[in-house]
């Protein structure tokens, strides 16, 4: 699923860039580090807008700052190229932003953005362990996709999970092992080693508890014949246990003779007293 | 035998039920035969029926297994409070279940959300399935191992159980209120436009931009929601002189970063009570109005505890859903016929002393395409190694049924 993201988002963070129209919003780093590495074909078709350098706004005249992260202004920063075509939008980093924003507005933005027409996709990376739970879900909840990505267990490999929300509802969910290559290829390994953890459980040996005892056990052919012939108490044949199961309508009767007890006078009772 | 004792008896009082029909069901929960004796004091407004317990005016929520757990249905008058599962999907499918009840009974409704558009949550409800006649079929039994169904002789111990009835795990009551609904069709657009339907979308009435956003918000949703019910007639101040109907009030993600509230953004919010001034406003706007709400709410984003304990206080009803897709139980084989657990937080006692509280606490539902069920989750009894039903790859922190951890058992065999 992983590839398929990145296919249809046609970029990842940093990695290449397959594709038409893409702004990147940079805030943690320079725009020469993020140019660092990247051939130059690929560079033409970036725009990359420098909120690096002056995010707040400190000198006289800044380049991009964090107050202007609203949709308008976001709009009017992607029009800039004037391209038919809606574009994609890459914010280096949401965590930046959102230390000088409130998290309800920076939402906001992100949901205006996607109901606007004038970006096709938005791609945010967001660092979670800079933030409180409820930011991070709050800002995870708005997005369709989510990649969270973790080290791996070996060296260059990285495991990330995908969550993807369809418009009907449905969430698909994958988990995948990947790395990237010296030139920015991303290449998907197998699916994690969960299914080795569970198989290793499921060999270890049934331990026959009938071993290694002093006493015998086990039981000869003969023995077990003999087993199987025994008739148990309670058992009944099957004629019996429909007529159990189903009382006829002459199977509960009672009989009794009334005995000399019965005869009790009422308005004498002292008539039993052998006086 | 009972059931004839209870049209005789039914027959002589006076005519209750001729006041209410919808369906046309006699008045029947399987607990008790009891029919009130008064006259028709009850307004007769279509959809929705007294209920048997306390006499209040009670609505389908449009999911006939939730309104047997709701003690007959909603109330009218009172707040569902639903908290939303990670991916709002089924809570979101409980509210436009609730919507499409109110278009099929020919009530109003009313939707307000900050995310997506009202009209989007509109065409998407689902189709009622209008033969009045279908009953849903009994729910498949779980069958124990071993024992095929006519032979008296498979069961060779235990054969004096071989005629008791299985044990029931579908919760419905006798009598049919409500309606069910085809999730794999749409309504159709007639059908629903018919209904009249009042829309509130957030971005249309708030600049985003002002400070006082969050605030504005809520209060903002108030006064429209206060001014539709006294436009159209929903509150009891005007007099009676044309028909009653009732206002179904659908409030979709309160709460959420959207309506400018820091609630589930941090841990512990600083202006938190923003959205529980607005539920005590809006029980205050029902009870003296025929309308009904459901909102549904992130819950799981909120880390405040005591605040999330005051939100389903403010509510009447309130009920939790948690749903496995993505998370370690979708695994678990306890858990494969269903899609998620639903925990019922709060059931309220109108204009009486008890309350009326499911039987079950272990509830589990399951969306199939003609039913939202809700069913009772019975857990397995805990056979031993050698005759086991249930594979043995369950995560060790499953607490299975008899106490003893499955896992850790391997190698004792008594």
């Amino acid at each position: 699923m992983l590839s398929e993201l990145l296919q249809g988002i046609e970029s990842g963070g940093f990695l290449i860039i397959r594709g038409k129209l893409i702004h990147i919003l940079c805030f943690d780093v320079s725009e020469e580090e993020l140019k660092d590495g990247l051939k130059p074909s690929d560079t033409q078709r970036l725009h990359i807008h420098n909120a690096y350098s002056d995010p707040l706004g400190w000198t006289g005249h800044p380049n991009f700052t964090v107050q202007q992260f609203s949709l308008e202004d976001l709009t009017n920063l992607v029009k800039q190229t004037s391209q038919p075509k809606p574009a994609v939008l890459v914010i280096d980093s949401l965590s930046w932003i959102l230390r000088h924003k409130t998290p309800p507005a920076v939402c906001q933005t992100l949901q205006q953005l996607r109901k606007g027409g004038a970006v096709r996709a938005v791609i945010g990376l967001l660092h979670t362990d800079m933030h409180q739970r409820g930011t991070v879900g709050s800002v995870c909840h708005l997005a369709t996709s989510l990649i969270s990505v973790a080290p791996g267990v070996k060296g260059k490999e990285a495991v990330a999970r995908v969550t993807k929300r369809s418009k009907s509802g449905k969430v698909m969910q994958d988990e995948e092992i990947f790395c990237i290559a010296e030139d920015f290829t991303v290449t998907i390994l197998s699916k994690p080693s969960h299914a080795e953890h569970k198989t290793n459980s499921t060999e270890e040996e049934q331990t026959d508890p009938t071993a290694n005892l002093t006493f015998n056990l086990r039981l000869s052919d003969s023995e077990l014949e003999a087993k199987q012939k025994l008739t148990l108490p309670f058992v009944f044949s099957k004629e019996k246990k429909t007529a159990l199961l189903h009382p006829g309508p002459g199977s509960g009767r009672i009989l009794y003779e009334p005995d000399a007890n019965d005869d009790y006078d009422q308005e004498d009772p002292d008539d039993d007293l052998d006086v | 035998m009972l059931h004839n004792i209870d049209v005789i008896s039914s027959n002589m009082a006076a005519p209750v039920n001729s006041v209410c029909k919808t369906s046309a069901d006699r008045l029947q929960v399987n607990c008790t035969s009891f029919q009130k004796k008064t006259r028709s004091k009850l307004i007769s407004i279509p959809g929705t029926r007294p209920s048997v317990q306390n006499g209040q005016l009670l609505v389908s929520t449009g999911v006939t297994s939730l309104d047997y757990l709701l003690g007959g249905g909603l109330a009218v008058g009172t707040v569902l409070l639903i908290e939303e599962d990670r991916f709002d999907s089924y809570s979101r499918m409980i509210l436009k279940y609730f919507l499409a009840e109110g278009v099929v009974c020919r009530h109003e409704l009313f939707v307000a959300t900050a995310q997506d558009n009202p009209d989007e949550i509109l065409q998407e409800l689902p189709a009622p399935i209008l033969d009045d006649v279908a009953v849903p079929k009994p729910v498949e039994q779980p069958r124990l191992t071993g024992e095929p169904q006519d032979i008296l002789d498979a069961m060779k111990i235990a054969w004096r159980y071989q005629n008791l009835p299985k044990v029931q795990s579908a919760l419905a009551s006798s009598s049919r209120f409500g309606h069910y609904y085809d999730v794999s069709k749409t309504m159709e657009v007639e059908i629903r436009q018919a209904a009249k339907c009042h829309r509130f979308y957030l971005p249309d009435h708030i600049t985003p931009s002002s400070a006082a956003h969050r605030v504005e918000s809520y209060s903002a949703l108030l006064k429209s929601l206060q001014e539709v019910i006294h436009r159209e007639g929903f509150d009891l101040a005007t007099p009676m002189s044309k028909s009653r109907n009732i206002l179904r009030v659908g409030l979709h993600s309160l709460g959420s970063a959207l309506w400018g509230d820091d609630l589930c953004c941090h841990d512990k919010p600083r202006h938190s009570h923003a959205l529980t001034t607005f539920l005590y406003g809006l029980r205050a706007l029902l009870r003296s109005s025929l309308s009904v709400a459901v909102v549904t709410l992130p819950s799981h984003l909120i880390q405040d505890r005591a605040l999330m304990g005051n939100i389903t206080r403010l509510c009447d009803n309130a009920i939790a859903l948690e749903s496995f897709k993505g998370s370690e139980r979708e695994t678990n084989p306890l858990y494969k016929d269903y899609h998620g657990l639903l925990y019922v937080r709060q059931v309220p006692h109108l204009n009486c002393l008890a309350r009326q509280l499911p039987d079950h606490k272990d509830l589990a539902f399951k969306l199939k395409r003609k039913q939202f069920t809700i069913e009772r989750l019975h857990l397995p009894p805990d056979l031993s190694e050698t005759v086991s039903r249930v594979s043995r790859g369950e995560p060790v922190g499953v607490a299975s049924a008899c106490g003893s951890s499955a896992s850790g058992t391997k190698n004792l065999d008594f």
